[in-house]
């Protein structure tokens, strides 16, 4: 019975995508013959002040008493109520933008562009979920989060994801962070936006593509749980970095561990550490060479990232618009005269000429130059730094959340027999 | 309600829940399949509607037809819409009551089990690990190298290659220009000779009437036209040896060669001289000039000029339109009847020009050398630009209608620079222009929709203008009898007085589609696309005589040593005699399809097929 309505569900996910597809069709203007003025195009105007203070209210609310239900009360139960009001206010209310995670992009840009102005509104979204994760963990995660919200939703057979794929797969929302970072400052794009899979899903309406992309992390995450906040999330990166650092976070025995096991299985995102196992440390001494041999790779490491992004700008920079029309005008430059190429024929409707064009794209190419080797090095140095705590164990008598992992959902509440 | 109920019921909502959303998809995906597959707006009914209207703006039934339809297109779209945002909604509860129900009933069935022994090697976990992260981070590396040293940076030449003063797009470029004299083979007396029966005679009388006019120098850039340039342009004799235009001299139809072949047969070789394959399909006409015989060719990739010794068939040399600042890198949708090379080309001795359905026009002198190269803008033509070149003393026209307006150029043949270029009140055309004397002076004369009229050569002012067309615009006008005729399919066929504009015949009982008109001796000619060569007392449009053929007519009829030629598109000439009977002096088979007009010279007839370029005399 379960594989069956699993396979319904998969059914239902995979019939349902193209339909929400079929809503980006759009119809043309109508043509009329009588000198009729088509109304401007007005673009929605920008939310309202009060808006802004409900929505950061609400967050704040939210990250607080998740953290109490977390680390004091410790009941699951209104967390998973919290989190489904939370998936309603700003996932299908308020269509999942602005959030924390795009506001990354934002606070980029405004660091690189001068010109760009970031409102206290988007500050307080990027900075209060690393605020409250360098205090009480990933509350983010555990509620507010939207993303996170609609993948926990679903989980329904979680399956024990390997050691080595965790380890390797946890490096790309670093990778996907200093990537959109890169993007974000030389006001290319923010790809984080861009690629939200879940967007579509809040919106009832996306391209094609992401709605493809956001069943398939609904399917997947049937199985291997939030796998974009494992795998994939910049902001979790983030999350994951301070909440390391958190003084109060979630435990899993409200008491003394007295190391029953019962909780070892409980997390579907494997964030519970185990014991150590004092032949496992015994060996890991043998391994000090390795440490070392690592860490004194780390230089190399960031050298080598930086100079092959580096080196890889122009293939970079072509995502930025500028770019990539300059590109195209210089090596064909009849395709000014393609009527079909949109974003041609509206570039020769600005006042931009062809030199101007070209300067402004060189500019961009030199900004990504630099930036890119940033790019690069921190890469090299994140890919160093997983490699070196490869060989570095800590020693643990009991199960314990894994700081940087847990979503603080308080899945494994249940399990411990311990009571206060 | 106990722990089993609870699972039998969380099971039932499941399945319930779960076909629901199968139904629902189900039921929108059909919804969306209709969509896709019914686009009213895309249809050909309403493209037809809409391209119809083009020709018949005035006509409010079928402006009402469109609305209807449009509206019926809007209402089944937004009626989709809604149905799709309404499935949309009702799918996604279900989904969530799927999902509840779901954990549901698996909460219920969970159960804390006996924990087991650790059964993951921690430390080999590590190993493997280093090995995946070193392999993931080698990765990047190689791609990141991949794309740096594969993908190389075009703005780096740009300003290297851009002059100070760069030329923007469309503009003249103008690579060198020919000061070279004209040739001066010469003249035999055969080639001058006039056509001495009736028809011809009627032709000649009015040719003798024909003033020469030495036009005043052109409003165009100072200096272009110099006293020696031109004095090396063709006299109005030189042209007559020549046929250096779509349907001969000044685009009139009438050839004034006496001696021209009467029978042959492409199939048995029966007087073919040679024949050599077509080095590139196009619907242009051949012209010539002296020895040598001028084509185009052009598909998707290339455009070309050609150029044949027309004695041997020996191709002599070819050039390329190409690399025509402002020329596009994709060139505009043709239809297949029609194609990127339709215009045919023309010359004054002098140069060859030729224009293209990209908008590309070139000139080349004798030896393919390139004078100048220009982009006119891509037409928005939805067959293909069609109009052939017409060139006189320094001048060159370019009749380039299209959808947005009705246009004509003058462009000085030796620089390419405009002379004139005036709009006028006319849609897109396939037609192309002549020139004719009309109280004596020189007038372009150009078919548009809906206007037949004419234009003085030395600035395009609009002499006289009748609004007499309609449809799609394909055959030329034919001058004769100090009378302009223009005919077209789904329209009408009028006479037009051009020294007053009035109109002093209309009839519509057999019009030509594609195939031009042509006059000789009072008498007018056209050849259809119902198969049958028809002709009219030019005087009072009384239809003479008709003759069925065996296929439809897309070339055009000429008049040559007082006989008319008509090739239909099996590749047979017709040929009657000039006369207010119908006399078939002969019935030529060619043995390949023909499309084009056939050039031609002194004894000689050149026709191009659609495989093959014949050269037909004895």
């Amino acid at each position: 019975m379960r594989l069956k309505t699993t396979i319904l569900a998969f059914l239902l996910l995979i019939t349902s995508g193209p339909v929400l597809w079929a809503q980006q069709q759009r119809f043309p203007m109508p043509e009329f013959e009588s000198g009729y003025q088509y109304p401007d195009a007005k673009l929605p105007g920008s939310g309202s002040l009060a808006m802004e203070y409900f929505d950061v209210g609400i967050l704040v609310l939210l990250l607080a008493v998740t953290s109490w239900l977390a680390i004091k009360k410790r009941s699951r139960k209104w967390i998973l109520l919290l989190m489904t009001g939370a998936l309603l206010y700003f996932g299908f209310w308020r269509q999942g933008c602005i959030c924390p995670i795009g506001a990354v992009q934002n606070v980029a840009l405004g660091f690189s562009d001068p010109t760009y102005a970031v409102s206290w509104f988007i500050i307080a979204l990027f900075l209060l979920p690393l605020l409250f994760s360098l205090a009480f963990g990933r509350v983010f995660c555990g509620t507010a989060c939207p993303l996170g919200a609609i993948q926990d939703i679903v989980v329904v057979r979680p399956v024990r994801v390997p050691v080595w794929v965790r380890k390797s797969l946890g490096m790309f929302p670093f990778v996907y962070l200093a990537l959109a970072v890169l993007f974000a400052t030389t006001g290319t794009d923010f790809i984080i936006c861009r690629y939200d899979p879940f967007i579509g899903i809040f919106r009832m309406g996306a391209e094609f593509h992401l709605i493809v992309i956001g069943i398939g992390f609904l399917l997947v995450g049937m199985f291997v749980a939030r796998p974009y906040c494992r795998f994939f999330c910049p902001y979790g990166a983030l999350l994951k970095t301070t909440s390391i650092f958190s003084k109060n976070h979630l435990s899993i025995t409200p008491s003394q561990c007295i190391d029953c096991k019962l909780c070892k299985d409980s997390c579907p995102f494997d964030a519970i550490d185990h014991p150590t196992d004092p032949k496992v440390i015994g060996k890991m001494k043998d391994k000090t060479k390795h440490f070392l041999l690592y860490a004194a790779l780390i230089p190399l490491l960031i050298v080598v990232g930086g100079w092959a992004m580096s080196s890889a700008h122009i293939f970079l920079a072509r995502a930025n618009p500028d770019v990539y029309l300059a590109h195209l005008l210089v090596r064909d430059p009849s395709v000014m005269e393609d009527l079909d190429n949109l974003d041609v024929q509206t570039f020769l409707g600005s006042d931009r000429t062809v030199d101007e064009l070209v300067n402004d794209a060189t500019a961009i190419q030199a900004t990504f130059r630099s930036g890119a080797w940033f790019t690069g090095a921190f890469i090299g140095l994140v890919a160093g730094l997983f490699l070196v705590s490869q060989f570095v164990i800590r020693r643990r008598d009991d199960y314990q959340p894994n700081r940087g992992d847990c979503f603080s959902c308080g899945r494994c509440f249940k399990y411990c027999p311990v009571q206060k | 309600m106990d722990i089993k109920d609870k699972i039998r019921t969380a099971k039932s909502t499941a399945v319930v829940a779960g076909a629901f959303c199968i139904l629902i998809s189900l039921l929108l995906l059909l919804n969306y399949v209709q969509m896709q597959g019914s686009d009213p707006l895309e249809s050909t009914v309403m493209e037809t509607l809409v391209q119809r209207l083009a020709f018949e703006p005035n006509n409010e039934q079928l402006k009402q037809e469109i609305r209807e339809l449009d509206l019926l297109a809007r209402r089944a779209y937004f009626t989709s819409i809604w149905q799709i945002r309404a499935g949309g909604y009702l799918l996604l509860f279900a989904s969530v009551i799927l999902v509840v129900s779901l954990r549901i009933y698996h909460s219920l069935l969970s159960k804390i089990n006996k924990p087991e022994e650790e059964d993951e090697d921690q430390l080999a976990a590590r190993i493997l690990s280093v090995k995946w992260i070193s392999g993931g981070t080698g990765i990047l590396v190689f791609v990141a190298l991949f794309a740096a040293f594969t993908i190389s940076d075009p703005l780096e030449i740009y300003f290297a290659r851009v002059p100070d003063d760069p030329e923007e797009p469309g503009s003249i470029r103008q690579i060198t220009i020919s000061d070279a004299p004209p040739r001066t083979d010469p003249v035999t007396e055969d080639q001058t000779a006039a056509a001495p029966d009736t028809g011809h005679e009627q032709m000649q009388e009015e040719t003798a009437s024909t003033p020469s006019p030495e036009p005043a120098a052109p409003s165009g850039p100072a200096g272009s036209a110099t006293p020696a340039a031109s004095s090396a342009f063709p006299d109005e004799n030189t042209i007559r040896r020549n046929h250096n235009a779509f349907r001969g001299p000044w685009g009139q139809g009438v050839i004034y060669h006496e001696s021209v072949p009467a029978k042959w047969d492409g199939s048995s070789g029966d007087n073919i001289i040679w024949k050599v394959p077509v080095p590139l399909h196009a619907y242009s006409s051949p012209v010539i000039w002296d020895d040598r015989l001028f084509m185009t060719g052009a598909d998707e990739k290339v455009r070309k000029v050609f150029c044949f010794d027309r004695h041997t068939g020996n191709l002599l040399w070819e050039a390329s339109a190409n690399s025509i600042p402002g020329s596009p890198s994709a060139p505009p949708r043709t239809t297949d009847d029609t194609g990127l090379g339709a215009p045919t080309l023309t010359t004054n001795g002098l140069a060859v020009f030729a224009i293209f359905g990209t908008g590309d026009i070139i000139a080349l002198d004798m030896d393919g050398n390139r004078l100048w190269a220009m982009n006119l803008g891509v037409p928005d033509n939805h067959y293909g630009h069609s109009s052939s070149l017409l060139t006189h003393n320094e001048k060159l026209f370019i009749q380039y209608d299209d959808q947005n307006s009705g246009r004509i150029l003058c462009l000085d043949v030796r620089s390419g620079e405009t002379i004139w270029d005036i709009t006028r009140d006319s849609r897109v055309s396939w037609a192309s222009p002549l020139m004719a004397p009309v109280n004596g002076q020189w007038q372009l004369i150009a078919k548009g929709n809906p206007i037949v009229a004419g234009y003085n050569i030395d600035d395009g002012t609009e002499l006289w203008s009748v609004e007499a067309m309609g449809g799609e615009v394909g055959p030329s006008p034919a001058f004769g009898g100090g009378l302009v005729f223009a005919a077209n399919e789904y329209s009408k066929m009028v006479a037009i007085d051009p020294a007053t504009g009035s109109t002093l015949w209309e009839d519509n009982y057999y019009l030509p589609e594609v195939s031009s008109p042509v006059y000789s001796g009072g008498l007018l000619f056209i050849a259809t696309t119902y198969a049958l060569v028809a002709c009219f007392d030019a005087k009072t449009g009384e239809m003479l005589w008709e003759y069925d053929t065996d296929d439809i007519f897309y070339s055009s009829p000429v008049i040559a040593g007082g006989k008319v030629y008509a090739t239909d598109t099996k590749g047979t000439t017709y040929i009657f005699e000039v006369g207010r009977e119908p006399v078939l002096v002969a019935k030529n088979p060619l043995g390949e399809e023909v499309h084009t007009t056939p050039a031609f010279a002194d004894g000689r007839i050149y026709i191009r097929g659609e495989r093959n370029l014949y050269c037909i005399g004895q």
